[in-house]
């Protein structure tokens, strides 16, 4: 029984080939990470699933209804929402406005939203700039900010880009600490992460991509002994 | 800068002032600046609230004041037929813009409205047979209200005035409804906003169609009101950038900025025309230059406008008085 199923997404940008014939099922309430080198195609995979991009070949489903050829926004409402590697907050809205239009997606009422937003945006540990403007914020913060804009939508699937990216060493464990507490709490997660203590520390599972291709999909401590894995990654620490 | 009260003064003062004022010259300059002020509050729906910088506005305005004026004369119907018919027309172009917005983002959108309007300068100057080409159509004056065949300003002002007030209340909207919340986050980034299920590209149609439909009423009864349509001056990038500018002026994205903007470039501009209007051609033209000056300084120095800076010195002044 799986919750998301990608099945054999492919997408080229002229001659670079971002995403190779990417297959797998993630289960609900599984949280998966996904590694790979810069370039290898993890964030395309994100835009594909959330309809920002459109692949060349395969096709996402959710829940045995395919996504793939919806826009962005429908993807939303059928429950997958995702942060962006490259944040963006809305910058000139207070913290509360940036979660209610999360909010908003999912209640018609914009007080039922704004209160939704507040439970939210202290969830995230944000209670306090709740008033702030969203410019004004750290990049742990804003981190939060999306995060939390992203949870306002009640998705079943989150996908996050990123989570301890830019963020300053004492701010990553309690980020982690929130990504564990959301997978407690039932919600299917896929992480892309740099870090691989941290993806080693929150994920069941480990799907590691390189130039586009899956090269390993299992449990944390196989992949990271996977003989290509280290390869990649070494290979990574060489050429640096 | 979502409290009602200062724009409930504000309108009800206009609605007031004709009691008190009968000076025929202040009468009409308040008339002016409740239609403009209306058309700024309109061109905010696309421009402020929704983020998409038009500045061939005037397209919906002429097609408003052209659509009141051959009512009346090809058809000897109500000119409140004409505004509906303007309205329909305007938003119906206000879908083919809107497709266009999504389409051609920041300065490409803005080069397309402008090209836009001037086509439609070109159709109305050009079209003898239907639009009387560049000579253009005086307004016949019927009396009656059906007919909007007023000689009474202080009617004027309370017609513009209704407009004025439908105008600040579609924004009122925008500053509290569900619609107006996804509508600026659109503005402010539009994947983000998609990536949280808001229907963006649904929702810039919606929004320019609406700001269209009212910059038509504007031009509608802007035309009754001066009884002649030239399509030189409807269809003008200067009209476009008087709407724009005052939005801007008063501050972009608040419902009560368009007015006070309006209101200071009506006044400006009289007063330019009554200095300068009399040596000639030459200096006939400075009100654009004004326009340019206007808005390099507010854009630099003041960029959430008019309204921005009377909340921010308000709120220091409580600030300071709550310190002592
Ligand atoms: N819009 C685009 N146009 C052209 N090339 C792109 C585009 N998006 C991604 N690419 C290319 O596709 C490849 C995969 O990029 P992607 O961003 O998916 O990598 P990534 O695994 O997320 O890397 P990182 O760890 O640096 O975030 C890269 O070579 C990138 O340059
Ligand atoms: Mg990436």
């Amino acid at each position: 029984m799986s919750l998301l199923s990608i099945a054999g997404v492919s997408k080229r940008f002229g001659g670079i080939v971002a995403n190779q014939g990417i297959s797998f099922d993630v289960a609900p309430g599984e949280l998966v990470g996904i590694i790979g080198p810069n370039g290898a195609g993890k964030s395309t995979l994100f835009e594909i699933i959330t309809g920002f991009y459109h692949p060349d070949e395969g096709v996402v489903s959710l829940d045995g209804a395919r996504l793939t050829g919806l826009s962005p926004d429908a993807i939303c409402r059928r429950g997958v929402a995702r942060t962006f590697q490259k944040l963006r907050p809305f910058q000139g809205l207070t913290v509360l406005d940036n979660v209610m239009v999360g909010a908003l997606t999912r209640t018609r009422d914009v007080r039922h939203a704004r209160e939704r937003a507040r439970e939210l945006v202290g969830k995230v540990g944000l209670a306090e700039k709740a008033e702030a403007h969203a410019r004004t914020l750290s990049t742990g913060q804003r981190k939060r900010l999306e995060l939390a804009r992203a949870l306002a939508t009640e998705p079943r699937v989150l996908l996050l880009d990123e989570v301890t990216g830019g963020v300053d060493q004492r701010t990553i464990p309690e980020l982690v600490q929130l990504v564990r507490d959301l997978h407690a709490g039932g919600l299917t997660v896929l992480v892309i992460e740099h870090n691989m203590r941290v993806i080693t520390a929150v994920a069941q599972r480990i799907v590691a991509l390189q130039l586009g291709e899956v090269i390993a999909d299992g449990p944390p401590d196989q992949v990271t002994r996977d003989r290509r894995v280290v390869e990649a990654y070494l290979g990574l620490a060489y050429t640096q | 800068m979502k409290a009602v009260a200062p724009a409930a003064v504000v309108f009800v003062c206009a609605g007031l002032a004709p009691l008190v004022v009968h000076d025929a010259f202040l009468l009409d300059s308040l008339v002016l600046i409740l239609i403009w002020g209306s058309a700024a509050a309109a061109w905010n729906v696309a421009g402020g609230y929704a983020g998409q910088i038009s500045l061939g506005h005037s397209a919906f305005f002429g097609i408003g004041a052209y659509a009141a004026g051959l009512v009346v004369t090809r058809w000897e119907l109500s000119p409140w037929l004409g505004l509906a018919v303007g309205a329909l027309v305007a938003m119906a172009i206000g879908l083919v813009v809107g497709y266009l917005s999504n389409r051609l983002r920041g300065p490409y959108f803005v080069l397309a409205t402008i090209a836009f309007s001037q086509v439609l300068l070109i159709v109305g100057s050009r079209w003898r047979g239907f639009t009387s080409g560049s000579e253009g159509i005086p307004v016949p004056f019927r009396p009656g209200f059906w007919t909007l065949g007023i000689a009474d300003k202080r009617v004027w002002v309370w017609i513009t005035l209704a407009l004025a007030v439908l105008a600040y209340l579609l924004q009122l909207y925008l500053d509290r409804s569900r619609r107006g919340y996804q509508l600026v986050a659109v503005r402010e980034d539009e994947d983000a906003a998609l990536s949280l299920g808001v229907p963006a590209r649904w929702l810039k149609v919606a929004a320019i169609c609406a700001s269209a439909a009212l910059t038509a009423a504007c031009g509608a009864l802007w035309a009754q009101y001066i009884g002649f349509v030239d399509p030189f001056y409807v269809f003008s990038v200067d009209l476009s950038v008087k709407f724009a500018l005052a939005a801007i002026i008063g501050g972009l994205g608040t419902a009560l900025g368009p007015f006070l903007g309006a209101a200071l470039i009506t006044t400006v501009e009289t007063y330019l025309r009554a200095q300068f209007g009399g040596i000639g051609t030459r200096l006939i033209g400075i009100y654009l230059i004004v326009y340019g000056c206007a808005l390099i300084v507010m854009v630099r120095w003041v960029p959430h406008g008019l309204v921005g800076w009377i909340g921010e010195r308000l709120r220091r002044r409580v600030t300071a008085r709550a310190e002592t």
